[in-house]
């Protein structure tokens, strides 16, 4: 079995971001991959290891992406692929999905497994629209990949009610969710080896496409501006006797918070 | 007596007892270096005082009545070696004796008093340990085969020497010497005898067997307690009693200065160890020779397991078992080891690259067959371990326990990558944002807003830096001991700094559980931030970080005097910059902290603290002190999970519970958790509130 993974490279959502003037303020910030595709990543990774399989990375965009690649190596990845054009700098999911869809017909794989969405932008979308650009078959939110033979798996979806257990014939695209697994954490010996590993880098002509063709010019979604979240309020704590208390937050409610 | 037959049974003897020796000795010179020989007058004074004093023997309230026990026979058998040698010379030259100690002299007669009583002493003693055995039963003791076998030499030679001394009384005094023995007779001190009241005992029992029979016996008990002796010589290395040999030495060896052996700085980037798997202990050689000391030397006593938090609370972690089978891996690997050590030396040696090849290979097929953590350790024995060293603590012969646990620790992390996979939160929090808990570094200032502390960058003219630590920083109850600590240090007018969103987790636990690239990793970016503002002084609230700044960074030239936030609150009270008025209802205890007290000595200033705080009585806890209990969130526990036996802090919260307390205060953010978690699970958290020392000084200023 031969396996695509996907990763993107985002900012780390534990910090606080601070936006001035519609932009992001870099000072401070720092670069993590993606928690969802690390998932991707680790199940990858735990197909090999079980089932014998051939594993490759992608990252599209993004700059330098040689650290969560390596991380990647170290986890276990075999291949990396890095395509980066400055055409790519306002990408959205359907343009990264088409630069995935080259890549995918570069190689021939059966599997492809990307995060369900990205910390960042929290779309959702590109691995389901690759998997439309291809004509496969996909499943999103996969919380289970078990391997039945060699051109079927069974994966476990998991919906708002209840799982689906679906039988997927490959090739297929999953996405997974971050509790399909707890990512390992890399450790020396492989980020020591993954420092010597080549890291395929590509600009979209490399690829075989274009700007043109992969729609840079006219992305259907754009970012406009960026905007702080409101700060929340303190809530406010009343102590006392239970009575005199429903009577204060009725009153509160009433004038204040103009509810009543 | 006869020369002859004398001479046949100490060489052989000695003989077979040398060639074991030699083995064994070889053994630990094929084991990896370690730094023990310098320092001597510390070192002979703490064998002064732990092994020929018998402290820990002796010291320990709980276990007075065996120590004590244990010391008599022992100061027994240093008594009676000089015996020894009179015995073994008796046999050359009819009356001999030691210069000083014969009949000229009042010390002859001095010793002779003295190990005539002695052998009453152990006599006894070996009766009382009989008992303890048979009847009361110990939990922690081992009751082998060889522990009765030995105990019943050390009578034979006991009761042997008694009666050959008492069938000489007999025959010297009652049958007028037929045999010309020699015994003491000066004039001015009377015969020996008069200072032999229980070998004069021992007489009266075979007076009336006559005198042919005392003549008999005499002899029969010369050579029974000779060869008695020697046998017990040769028994001795062979199994736990080996520490009557290696119990001196291995406590003039202990680690000095700190408490056991560093965590030993890996070089991370030296390729050859990681194709040698030499980082950390995978391999029963790649113990060093005090460790493999200390292994000839565990007495199986048991004190260890029976204070071993993981012990107590069921966990698969018998410290006396895992000594065991490290001992048998390393001897039956013997043979191998020593191979090795002389390849290695080859291999020193070798200049040319394919020669020193084949010799690396053939080291490499000499590592011993089995997984030293799996095939020999159980990897939840492994990570059982709090790092508290309340077993070191305890242990007569200074045995150490945890270095040992942290190297095999490292093995299992940095080569086998097999670690308990629920500490990948705790890890990846610490590899991005540098704190176990994961929340953004940006963050870690938070608690301190609007409390006008100044951060070093802006402010570095200080005199201390208060280093907040991650639960300072980032738990919602240890925030209110960093703001506690603010207000005291405000109040006393301390010129002090935070270094804010440049401090990092000091990379504690993450040592503990074996992963060193996080810890270096941390610690160098740490050391970069402190040497950077040039601090010298360092005050924390957090006793891992205390250790961690202290003792471990200078390995990676950090060099900083760092004080517990108790010690330098003593400060600021014994220097008047501060006072407590007693404002804190209700009994109070402390719970001591192990990286606090055990660890670094600091047992009275948070006593002194808290009591002068208090209102209600004080009350010690049952085991407190060098004894306290751990909370079981040491050596990386915090961050896994505790699912077999009992919880560790639920065993220390019912400790507090029964001690009738309406405060237990505690020094450490670790402790103050568990200790917190344990009183709500036992709904007792209203009753009973846990704080630390400085929110109880904080309180309490005048
Ligand atoms: S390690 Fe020390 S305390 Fe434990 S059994 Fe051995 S000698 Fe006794
Ligand atoms: S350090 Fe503590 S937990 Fe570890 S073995 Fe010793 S007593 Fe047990």
């Amino acid at each position: 079995m031969k396996i695509l993974t996907t990763v993107k490279k985002v900012v780390d959502v534990e910090l606080n971001i601070h936006v001035q003037d519609g932009a992001i303020v870099e000072d401070g910030l720092q670069y993590v991959i993606n928690a969802w595709d690390e998932s991707g990543v680790e199940a990858a990774v735990q197909l090999k290891e079980n089932h014998g399989a051939e594993t490759t990375l992608v990252s599209v965009g993004g700059g330098d992406n040689t650290d969560i690649i390596r991380r990647c190596y170290a986890m276990g990845i075999e291949k990396g692929i890095h395509v980066d054009d400055p055409a790519l700098e306002k990408a959205d999911s359907f343009i990264y999905a088409r630069v995935l869809q080259k890549v995918f017909e570069k190689g021939d794989y059966d599997l492809v497994i990307t995060g369900k969405q990205a910390q960042d932008t929290d779309n959702g979308q590109t691995g389901i629209i690759l998997a439309e650009y291809l004509g496969l078959p996909c499943v999103s939110n996969v919380v289970g990949i078990e391997v039945i033979d060699d051109t079927h798996l069974k994966v476990t979806r998991s919906g708002d009610t209840g799982d689906e257990i679906v039988e997927l014939a490959l090739p297929a695209v999953v996405t997974v969710d971050v509790s399909i697994n707890e990512p390992r954490l890399p450790q020396m010996r492989g980020l020591m080896m993954a420092k010597k590993k080549p890291i395929e880098k590509m600009d979209l002509a490399a690829l075989g496409t274009s700007a043109e063709e992969i729609g840079c010019a006219a992305p259907k979604s754009e970012v406009v501006e960026f905007m702080p979240t409101e700060k929340r309020a303190g809530g406010r704590k009343f102590e006392g006797e239970a009575a005199d208390i429903t009577a204060e937050v009725v009153k509160l409610l009433a004038e204040e918070a103009k509810v009543l | 007596m006869n020369p002859l037959l004398m001479s046949v049974l100490l060489i052989v003897a000695l003989g077979v007892f040398a060639r074991t020796m030699i083995g064994k000795i070889r053994l630990l010179q094929a084991l990896q270096p370690a730094e023990r020989v310098n320092h001597i007058a510390e070192r002979v004074k703490n064998m002064l005082v732990l092994a020929v004093g018998q402290k820990r023997l002796i010291g320990r309230r709980r276990e007075r009545s065996s120590g004590i026990m244990h010391a008599f026979i022992f100061w027994g058998f240093c008594v009676l070696l000089i015996r020894s040698i009179m015995i073994y010379g008796e046999a050359f030259q009819h009356g001999f004796t030691l210069p000083l100690l014969n009949e000229a002299h009042l010390a002859g007669y001095l010793y002779t008093a003295l190990k005539d009583v002695m052998e009453g002493i152990v006599l006894a003693m070996i009766l009382y340990a009989f008992y303890r055995r048979i009847i009361v039963r110990p939990a922690r003791l081992h009751n082998s085969f060889e522990a009765y076998l030995v105990l019943a030499l050390i009578g034979i030679l006991m009761i042997s020497d008694l009666l050959y001394d008492g069938a000489r009384y007999n025959l010297t005094q009652l049958y007028h010497n037929p045999a010309g023995i020699h015994f003491f007779n000066n004039p001015r001190y009377g015969t020996e005898f008069a200072w032999t009241p229980v070998a004069t005992g021992a007489a009266s029992l075979i007076s009336h067997l006559g005198m042919k029979a005392n003549m008999a016996l005499m002899t029969a008990m010369f050579w029974l307690h000779i060869c008695t002796q020697l046998v017990f010589l040769n028994i001795l290395p062979l199994g736990k009693h080996f520490h009557v040999i290696t119990a001196l030495p291995n406590v003039f060896l202990k680690s000095l200065g700190y408490p056991h052996e560093k965590p030993k700085l890996l070089d991370l980037e030296d390729e050859a160890a990681w194709e040698d798997e030499s980082l950390g202990i995978n391999h029963i050689h790649q113990l060093n020779w005090k460790q493999g000391l200390d292994l000839y030397t565990c007495t199986e006593c048991g004190r260890c397991k029976d204070v071993c938090p993981a012990h107590v609370t069921e966990k698969p972690l018998n410290l006396f078992e895992f000594n065991d089978r490290l001992k048998h891996e390393l001897l039956a690997n013997a043979d191998k080891v020593i191979q090795r050590f002389r390849l290695a030396a080859t291999l020193a040696q070798c200049s040319d690259e394919a020669g020193a090849e084949k010799i690396r290979e053939r080291m490499a097929a000499l590592n011993s067959e089995k997984q030293l953590v799996d095939d020999v350790i159980a990897e939840d024995t492994l990570w059982a371990c709090t790092t508290c060293r309340a077993c070191e603590e305890v242990c007569p012969v200074t045995i150490e326990h945890v270095p040992r646990i942290v190297a095999m620790r490292q093995g299992q992390t940095l080569m086998a990558e097999a670690y308990p996979k629920e500490l990948n939160p705790a890890l990846k929090g610490l590899e991005r944002n540098g704190n176990p808990w994961g929340i953004g570094y940006d963050k870690r200032a938070d608690w301190a807003e609007g409390l006008g502390v100044p951060i070093m960058a802006e402010n570095p003219d200080v005199d201390y830096l208060f280093w907040v630590g991650c639960a300072g920083s980032f738990d919602d109850r240890s925030k209110k001991v960093s703001k506690a600590i603010v207000t005291i240090l405000q109040k006393a007018g301390v010129r002090f700094a935070i270094l804010g969103t440049e401090e990092k987790c000091t990379g504690d636990f993450a040592r503990k559980v074996g992963n060193e690239m996080l810890y270096q990793m941390s610690a160098q970016e740490n050391i970069e931030t402190l040497n950077g503002y040039g601090v010298k002084k360092i005050i924390t609230a957090c006793p891992h970080c205390l250790n961690t700044l202290k003792h471990e960074y200078p390995q990676l030239g950090g060099r900083y005097d760092v004080t517990h936030h108790s010690v330098f609150i003593a400060q600021l009270v014994t220097s008047g910059r501060i006072r407590i008025e007693p404002s804190l209802a209700g009994a109070l205890t402390y719970h001591d902290p192990c990286y606090l007290g055990r660890y670094n000595e600091v047992f009275d200033e948070p006593r002194s603290l808290v009591q002068a705080a208090a209102k209600g009585v004080y009350k010690e806890l049952d085991r407190c002190g060098r004894e306290s209990f751990c909370c079981g969130a040491g050596g990386g526990r915090m961050w896994m999970e505790e699912t077999i036996g009992k919880r560790i802090n639920l065993e220390r919260a019912e400790e507090i519970v029964s001690c009738q307390v309406a405060n237990v205060a505690v020094g450490c953010p670790f402790c103050l958790t568990m200790i917190e978690d344990g009183m709500k699970e036992l709904e007792k958290e209203e009753e009973i509130r846990t704080l630390d020392i400085a929110e109880i000084v904080a309180q309490s200023l005048a």
